[in-house]
């Protein structure tokens, strides 16, 4: 499926994930949908340093980092620099309970091109524009208290 | 007339009284209305610890050194002296100095007897404290094995999104347009079974029970977001449905994926518009799966190349399912329908649960002519 070029223009990404084959193939497809994407990183001290440096429109996140389930705390922290969170892991309940720190999460196994239309869905929908097709992995988080309180 | 006892035939009944009370293995006291002791069983003075000579006469929340003297028992107690009807029997703690604290249920009922003037309790106490440990050992394994097959999901997860990122990298890198083809192939097989285990993981069912619309569905988006191309209109459709066991729904979901992928690449030719529709249908063990499009038809030939790993796959995957793989003529495009009709033995359903046919699926139209129909030699889906 062509993937649609006119909304990913000038929006950067940042992927977070330590299996490398599966950040590059994320890359590969992300980038020809028209995507800028950051070099990839699997260590969250490194990831700050990008989002300070280039402040990606939306920060794809995998929970376990290299054995450790850094990228809950990462979340965190991007949510606190203003970046939105994809968490991208097989952990879907970890992932869950950390949903004041993400807008959503598209858990593994996931196509590579059902994450470029869940990255697509979710910019458009931060600018309100819930029109565009959602694939059906991909969950979204609410953002009001109430929400996130009755969701758990 | 009703024959008055004589006082010699009163104590023995109250002696005989006594020493069944005396002699129950569950633990029991016999109090007077003033919940004093009349007589404790051997049983409650082994496990409560108290000693029968000096313990008979005293008030029950005098026993031991006080620890019976307990809020909830003597609501109880006395609720049930004054008459109050229906007092649940009640649950306490025994606390004692240098002994773990047991978990008790204390239940009281006021003997009726002709006495009026003395009333009498009768007090039954249950130790659940072990009892209630081993249903926490158990909640404990339980959720403990909940944990372990939340992780072995993530790993099968993750493994799976390797292997689907191997075989789109390596697709990538091939200047052969076939391999390129047959590697995003195998990658849609991949995803097949991925999407059945996100289904699985966040299931109502449990790990049990697949849901087979919701499947297929799933299939459907994916697949068209990997082989249909924004500027070829195709649409799939999923119609009917049926709930199945895992290791079926694996089968059912690779048959699906071969046949649309077969589909999508042979009966739209040129950038062709059209519909690929996928419908299951089941009554008892009998069950239909059939995925038919609006496109060109096979050849007129009919040579169907059986050694395509696409047909292979589906008619070895049928076979395993015992069923038949049949390929018609629509009226546009094809048909096939894999086919299962056996009898169920002694309820053995082989992992289909039966569900109603759906009015629209599953019916053979009128007129379709029947190319192929074969569980073992046959070619499935190639055109």
């Amino acid at each position: 499926m062509d993937m649609p070029h006119v909304d990913s223009a000038c929006k950067t990404l940042m992927i977070v994930e330590d299996e490398v084959l599966v950040a590059m193939t994320l890359r590969d497809e992300l980038e020809e949908a028209g995507y800028d994407v950051l070099d990839l990183t699997e260590r969250p001290e490194e990831a700050i340093a990008f989002a300070l440096e280039s402040a990606p429109d939306l920060a794809l996140v995998n929970i376990q980092l290299n054995g450790r389930n850094d990228g809950i705390a990462l979340a965190e922290q991007l949510k606190a620099l203003n970046i939105p969170v994809l968490f991208i892991s097989g952990q879907v309940s970890r992932a869950k309970t950390a949903q004041t720190v993400a807008i959503g999460s598209m858990p593994k196994p996931y196509s590579p091109t059902d994450m470029v239309l869940a990255v697509t869905w979710l910019l458009a929908s931060l600018k309100g524009d819930e029109s565009r097709f959602r694939p059906a992995g991909l969950e979204v988080f609410p953002t009001n208290t109430d929400e996130i309180a009755s969701a758990q | 007339m009703a024959i008055l006892p004589r006082d010699d035939d009163e104590d023995v009944a109250l002696s005989l009284t006594m020493a069944v009370i005396a002699a129950s293995p569950t633990p029991l006291l016999l109090l007077d209305g003033e919940f004093r002791l009349v007589v404790a069983s051997t049983s409650f003075c082994q496990s409560f610890g108290i000693d029968p000579g000096t313990a008979t006469g005293c008030e029950v929340f005098m026993l031991g050194a006080g620890e019976w003297n307990v809020g909830s028992l003597r609501k109880l107690l006395v609720g049930i002296a004054s008459g109050v009807a229906q007092i649940e029997p009640c649950e306490m703690d025994l606390k004692r100095s240098g002994k773990e604290t047991r978990r008790l249920i204390v239940q009281v009922s006021q003997l009726v007897y002709e006495d009026l003037d003395h009333p009498r309790l009768l007090m039954a106490v249950a130790d659940v404290t072990d009892a209630r440990s081993g249903v926490r050992a158990k909640d404990e394994a339980i959720a403990h094995i909940g944990v372990l097959l939340q992780e072995v999901r993530h790993r099968v997860a993750n493994s799976l999104q390797i292997v689907s990122a191997v075989l789109l990298q390596t697709a990538r890198r091939t200047n052969s347009v076939e391999t390129r083809e047959q590697l995003k192939d195998a990658h849609n097989r991949v995803m097949s079974v991925a999407a059945l285990e996100r289904q699985l993981s966040a299931s109502p069912y449990g790990d049990e029970i697949v849901e087979l619309r919701t499947y297929f569905t799933t299939l459907c988006d994916n697949i068209a977001a990997s082989l249909i191309d924004d500027s070829q209109c195709i649409t799939l459709s999923v119609t009917g449905s049926g709930l199945v066991t895992p290791r079926v729904s694996v089968s059912l979901g690779l048959i699906v994926t071969e046949l649309i992928i077969n589909a999508v690449k042979h009966a739209f030719p040129h950038g062709r518009s059209g519909r690929i529709e996928i419908g299951y249908a089941a009554n008892g063990s009998h069950w239909t799966l059939s995925v038919s499009d609006d496109g060109i038809g096979p050849p007129i030939d009919a040579g169907l190349d059986n050694t395509k790993l696409g047909t292979s796959i589906v008619r070895a995957l049928a076979k395993q399912l015992d069923a038949n793989v049949e390929v018609t003529l629509g009226n546009p495009g094809t048909i096939v329908r894999i086919e299962c009709a056996k009898v169920a033995l002694g309820g053995e359903n082989d992992g289909f649960m039966p569900t109603a046919p759906s009015q629209e699926d599953g019916q053979r139209k009128q007129g379709d002519h029947v190319l192929e129909r074969s569980n073992t030699n046959g070619h499935a889906a190639r055109r």
